[in-house]
């Protein structure tokens, strides 16, 4: 059976690259518009580039050489901060590890049908549960390490487990649901901050105790540290988990028709409040990697109440990015994590506006969620034609 | 010889190719006013795209279309509404929190302001002319499909359209519904309309075709005359010979498998639709439940599976064993086959490859899983063997089950239930816009399995189906059983028992003398 | 619709290549970046943000107009990075370092940890931090920290006497010191109104013996302008018509509730004077608590330039101008000769010691 295997893997990849080419394509097309648009922006937003603008016609070096000025040496910063050596390569890992693994946890409840909002507050959660564990404990190397990491996944995991419970059993909508989530999250957050068990000895401020070395995440070579290889690991792990496990297949099937997966004996509640239950481990995940993850300067930043940032929103992004898929959510999360760490060289050496690349990681996603608009603009993408349901599910093709 | 009137719509030498399957080879139709052609063939044959072309959806790739002498080339609908042509889709293209007048000028609306006083006043206009009675305020989701499929018609008629494409509309209709529809489509074609109407129903080509073309395999096969008989039609679609009554040996009844006592179930709203419901079904014979839709049928079926039906009172057993309040996950273990009345719905996952549709509830079991891993070897190589043995047309195993054809997602879904050993099979609708081919096989397959001792249960709006299949009638009204007759009851006494009328009083009302028998078992 | 696209697209072309059709000025072709590079020295002074971002029209936003003023007075090059998050407070110290900056100001007591770090790791490097002083700093670590409590009393005074309710209100971003001065000097500044006029005005928002007032709550209160507004209304529907924000940009949510009461209702600002930062609200600032955070910083860079740095904490108060309770403008009508006189007089004592605020 051998040629019949190989047959079938072969039409399997055949099927892959005919579905998703354009996919890809697209997606870069709405990273080369998004830059250009970038430039754009760069150009106008510098009033004295624009200005030579005036001059377009009768001295167009000053116009064009101007613009070309801006453009490159902040593009440049930008690749350079980004991938241009290794340095710039670990920060970008860095930034991009908490990235992928709350994108999984969207991604995973995407699968499932779920718009998991309450990435912010699992990820809240993990990073409060690995820092108090980090910084109260006094353990040897190892252990420490990783009860902080198992604490944080679980209270994510508990944190996103509670939303599935409620829908599964209430039918409450798991977006309402999460967004309140957040709010407690980031209101427990802020009152535990106040309490003696988190604050700071010495200190009025809300900031805790630095986390001890013993539960740091080890540095494998400056910011490339291990949390980017859990991030990794974990993306293999969900890859695992929809596309080879049983738990998955339902995840898929009751995220593709819930009425069908039901019919056909599955259960959509259990279904449900195990996927919340695993994108809230994930996303948690995601709230260690800060709580845990060195910083610039070696240690741990202590639990503040900003200190996940928006993780939980810009996951969102990500996970649309990547298409909720494992490997797609790693490839956006290293692109997030990129413009991030090139957006500070965009900053420090090129001095442009640290908006600017906020403005350019939401053109890209404005694109990417908008394959028409990006097929629209370069009309080579479009291929044939979108049929209208009727068409596909007649039958009479 | 085909006239040159120019008042007629051709179609010269129509290509359409997807990548390198060509869906219309050359395709020659010719459509005059006041003339009903219908448009035979299988699923697949490519019908559908012949009319998707023509209304602008697709784009050919060789070949013209030719409306009143005069070339056209449609880039989209709007082009294809303007010249005339109008499309009554099978999935109705409305908008279901709309009212009926809203949807008729929806595309159409004329400046900034909605004329909704103008809009129903042309419904009433239409359908007064064309008795197509619809309530202009009423929200679509909130009528009947018949009545929705009115609307679609009316929406044509208001583009005054002079060609009509009915898309295998009365796929989803019950037989009262089809005789209105036939009908409405005598009257428009009286009205000086041409009437495109696609369909693999022999029995409707023979009742309003004035001209019949067969399409197979993206080819005309050739054309027939109104009366030419049904397995003649059925040969020219199929391109075989084709048995349109199986023979199926006499049942051979064993143990009462399946009990039903008693039952009573409240749809969500907590109104009875089944109510105080006995029956039984034994191994080796099939019962059909006949009746019209909406009389209880699908919520039995839901609490024969156990999925999502209040049962408020009464038991079910299946081979001893209580199965009331089980779950899908139970009764599909304790070996019930279940195949939705709404396939697209319940029955199988557009978005999963053929493969994994096949083992949809199934994938925990060995050998398709290894504790929670899948085996993704034994997952492709059942859907080879399932696909081979059910004659499901599709290019490949990993090819996403959404794409498939009706007939062939419908053999998907049997080919899925029947593959595994089964205590009862509960099927709704089996062959619901199935074409004559595959209905054939699948009949075929259900008495097969009937002979290997299941309980076989069938829920059908169609009396050919119903006097194909079954060994005993089980007649539904109201969530009630009317009477349990034989199979050859004459259908004018099915009707009136399907209308509540006991069976008793159905045979004195009806003309024809019946040869019920009445309880069996 | 496709014709008068094009019509406009070619208009636009049009109006394009006329306004393109300027003669330059012939210095700007010499050289197409012409910046102040003549007198610019080889000295490089840098800046990093907190969250709030360098166009707060507070903190920040004055922290680097000294940071501006050094580059056009002294000549240094400068370079600033605005932080996206609290987890990137390191990673932009340390890109100011690679940037070869001399002196790195860090504006924040979020800051506090991140630039102690930095200082640690680069000894060659100065730094200086607005509102936070070490205990212990390094030797290259200057702490830029503002006696706020000073004007804060003077603003009490002043909001006692101008309330009409007898109510006056304060709220802060966080309860961090840095915030926490403002409050509490307020809140003395009007008892000692109270003392002297033998009044009763309270404060909402400020409990001066519990050391715990109002706040805005949620993840970002300082960038929640919503939520300062909902927290200024709550004050006012307890009756408070003078209000003091010490929230930086969520303060305007404050100026908005003070704006729609027609009147009724003032509200001071703080770390600038708001007349001039938040020009369009002036009619409604009776003053604002200044802090001269601006001055510091340039000190704190010539210092650096010329080598007199040192790291002896700057501590701004009124008698060396570092902090100031800012002109009354439109309001100047409104305070009485008595007022400005007691202020005055107050002003003074403070200076000299006798009024003290704890």
């Amino acid at each position: 059976m051998s040629t019949a295997e190989r047959t079938a893997g072969r039409s399997a990849f055949a099927e892959y690259v005919s579905r998703h080419w354009r996919d890809w394509a697209i997606t870069v097309a709405a990273f080369v518009l998004a830059m250009l648009i970038g430039a754009i922006l760069m150009v106008v937003a510098d009033p004295q580039v624009s200005a030579n603008f005036a001059y377009l016609f009768t001295a167009p070096q000053l116009a064009l050489g101007g613009a070309w000025a801006k453009v490159s040496s902040a593009y440049g910063a930008l690749v350079v901060g980004a991938v241009g050596s290794p340095q710039a390569l670990a920060l970008t890992s860095s930034k991009a590890a908490p990235l992928i693994c709350a994108g999984l946890g969207v991604g995973l409840a995407f699968r499932a049908g779920l718009f998991n909002i309450g990435a912010q507050g699992q990820a809240i959660w993990g990073a409060l549960t690995a820092a108090y564990i980090g910084f109260t404990f006094e353990l040897p190397y190892g252990l420490h390490l990783v009860l902080a990491v198992l604490g944080g996944m679980a209270a994510g995991a508990v944190w996103g487990g509670i939303v599935g419970w409620l829908k599964a059993k209430t039918g409450a909508h798991e977006v309402i649901v999460t967004i309140m989530m957040n709010y407690i999250a980031s209101g427990m957050l802020a009152y535990l901050l106040t309490t003696a068990a988190f604050r700071r000895p010495g200190r009025e401020d809300p900031i805790s105790p630095e986390v001890h070395p013993t539960a740091a995440l080890p540095s494998i070579f400056g910011q490339f540290h291990f949390g980017f290889i859990l991030a990794l690991a974990a993306a293999a792990g969900v890859w695992w988990l929809l596309e080879r496990s049983t738990t998955g297949f339902s995840i898929r099937a009751v995220g593709a028709n819930p009425n069908a997966a039901s019919t056909a004996g599955m259960s959509v509640a259990a279904t449900t409040t195990i996927t919340m239950t695993c994108a809230g481990a994930l996303a948690g995940l995601a709230g260690i990697q800060f709580a845990l993850g060195p910083s610039a300067n070696g240690a741990p930043v202590p639990l503040t109440l900003g200190l996940v940032g928006t993780v939980g929103f810009d996951a969102i992004t990500v996970a649309l990015l990547g298409r909720s898929r494992p490997v797609g959510i790693v490839l956006a999360g290293l692109l997030f994590g990129g413009l991030d760490a090139g957006g500070l060289a965009m900053q420090s050496v090129a001095q442009t506006p640290l908006t600017l690349t906020m403005v350019l990681q939401a053109v890209v996603v404005l694109f990417v969620a908008a394959p028409a608009l990006v097929a629209t603009i370069l009309p080579f993408l479009k291929g044939r034609k979108l049929k209208p349901a009727a068409a596909l599910t007649g039958g009479q093709a | 010889m085909p006239d040159q009137d120019t008042r007629g719509l051709q179609l010269r030498g129509i290509t359409k190719k997807f990548g390198s399957f060509v869906a219309n080879d050359a395709v020659d139709l010719d459509i005059r006013p006041g003339e009903i052609h219908c448009l035979l063939g299988e699923n697949g044959a490519g019908k559908s795209t012949l009319m998707n072309v023509l209304y602008g959806l697709l784009q050919p790739d060789g070949g013209a279309i030719v409306v009143g002498g005069v070339e056209q080339h449609f880039a989209n609908p709007r082009q294809a509404m303007a010249a005339g042509i109008g499309m009554v889709h099978q999935h109705f293209m409305l908008v279901e929190v709309f009212t009926v007048a809203e949807n008729l000028i929806l595309g159409r609306e004329d400046g900034p302001v909605v004329d909704l006083r103008a809009a129903r006043t042309k419904v009433d206009e239409l359908s007064q002319r064309y008795n197509l009675p619809v309530d202009p305020d009423a929200v679509i989701e909130d009528l009947p499909v018949g009545v929705q499929q009115r609307v679609e018609i009316l929406k044509a008629l208001a583009n005054d359209a002079e060609y009509l494409i009915f898309d295998e509309p009365t796929a989803v209709l019950t037989p009262q519904e089809t005789d209105d529809l036939m009908a409405v489509m005598k009257k428009l074609r009286d009205d000086g309309k041409a009437i495109v109407f696609i369909t693999h129903k022999l029995r409707e080509v023979r009742e309003i075709a004035d001209r019949i073309t067969v399409l197979r395999r993206g080819r005309i096969v050739g054309s027939a005359e109104p009366g030419t008989p049904e397995n003649k039609l059925a040969e020219l679609m199929v391109g075989r010979a084709v048995d349109l009554q199986i023979t199926k040996p006499p049942a051979e009844v064993g143990d009462v498998r399946l009990r039903v006592e008693g039952l009573s179930v409240a749809d969500p709203n907590g109104t009875v639709v089944v109510d105080d419901l006995d029956f039984e079904v034994r191994a080796g014979e099939i019962l059909c439940v006949a009746g019209v839709q909406g009389n209880g049928q699908s919520e039995l079926a839901d609490a024969l599976l156990g999925n999502n039906a209040d049962v408020i009172a009464g038991a079910i057993s299946l081979d001893g064993v209580d199965i009331t309040h089980a779950r899908p996950r139970e009764t599909i273990a304790a070996g019930v086959g279940f195949v939705p009345e709404d396939r697209q719905h319940d029955g199988f996952i557009g978005s999963f490859t053929v493969a994994e549709n096949l083992v949809l509830n199934r994938y925990r079991d060995r050998p398709f899983a290894n504790g929670i891993a899948l085996n993704l070897e034994a997952i492709a190589e059942n859907a080879t063997e399932l696909v081979e043995q059910y004659d499901i047309r599709t290019e490949s195993i990993q090819k996403l089950a959404g794409q498939l054809s009706g007939g062939n997602a419908q053999k998907l879904v049997l080919a899925r239930e029947l593959s595994r050993e089964l205590a009862l099979l509960v099927a709704s609708q089996p062959t619901r816009g199935v074409d004559v081919g595959a209905i054939e096989f699948l009949h075929k397959r259900i008495v097969e399995e009937r002979d290997t001792g299941a309980a076989v249960l069938i829920f059908s709006t169609e009396l050919e189906e119903v006097e194909a299949l079954a060994d005993r009638v089980l007649v539904m009204y109201r969530g009630r059983s009317v009477g349990v007759v034989a199979p050859d009851t004459p259908r004018e006494v099915l009707g009136l028992m399907m209308a509540g009328v006991p069976h008793d009083e159905a045979i004195s009302g009806s003309s024809g003398s019946a040869g019920a028998e009445g309880e069996r078992s | 619709m496709k014709k008068s696209l094009t019509i406009t697209a070619a208009l636009g072309a049009l109006a394009l290549a006329f306004a393109g059709c300027a003669t330059p000025p012939p210095a700007a072709t010499s050289s197409a970046s012409a910046t102040s590079s003549a007198t610019a020295s080889d000295f490089k002074a840098c800046m990093v943000s907190d969250l709030g971002g360098f166009d707060d029209k507070s903190f920040n936003q004055t922290s680097h107009d000294g940071l501006v003023k050094a580059g056009t007075e002294l000549g240094v090059q400068t370079a600033q990075v605005q932080s996206k998050a609290e987890a990137d407070y390191a990673q932009n110290i340390k890109s100011m370092v690679d940037g070869k900056c001399n002196i790195i100001i860090t504006v924040g007591f979020l800051l506090g940890d991140a630039t102690q770090a930095a200082a640690k790791q680069y000894p060659d490097v100065k730094f200086a931090i607005v509102d936070y002083a070490y205990d212990k700093p390094e030797s290259n670590l200057k702490g830029l920290v503002f006696n706020t409590g000073e004007p804060s009393f003077m603003a009490g005074y002043a909001a006692a006497s101008l309330s009409q309710t007898g109510k006056v209100g304060t709220f802060g971003g966080a309860k961090i010191p840095s915030v926490t001065a403002f409050m509490t000097g307020y809140a003395q500044g009007v008892a000692y109104y109270n003392k002297a006029k033998g009044k009763d005005v309270k404060v909402l928002g400020w409990d001066d013996t519990k050391k715990d007032g109002s706040f805005i709550p949620g993840q970002n209160p300082f960038q929640d302008v919503a939520g300062g507004k909902q927290v200024a209304n709550n004050l006012v529907s307890q009756g408070a018509d003078i209000l003091l924000p010490v929230a930086g940009s969520a303060g305007e949510g404050a100026l908005q509730v003070a704006q729609a009461s027609g009147g009724k209702v003032g509200s001071m600002w703080v770390d600038t004077d708001g007349c001039v930062s938040q020009a369009k609200y002036c009619a409604v600032i009776p003053t604002s608590v200044g802090k001269a955070m601006d001055v510091a910083v340039f000190q704190a860079i010539k210092d650096a330039k010329e080598g007199t740095f040192n790291n002896t904490p700057y501590v701004g108060t009124l008698s060396n101008a570092g902090v100031f309770l800012a002109p009354f403008h439109d309001w100047d009508s409104k305070v009485t000769a008595e007022t400005k006189s007691e202020l005055d007089k107050i002003k003074a004592d403070i200076v000299a010691g006798t009024i003290k605020i704890a």
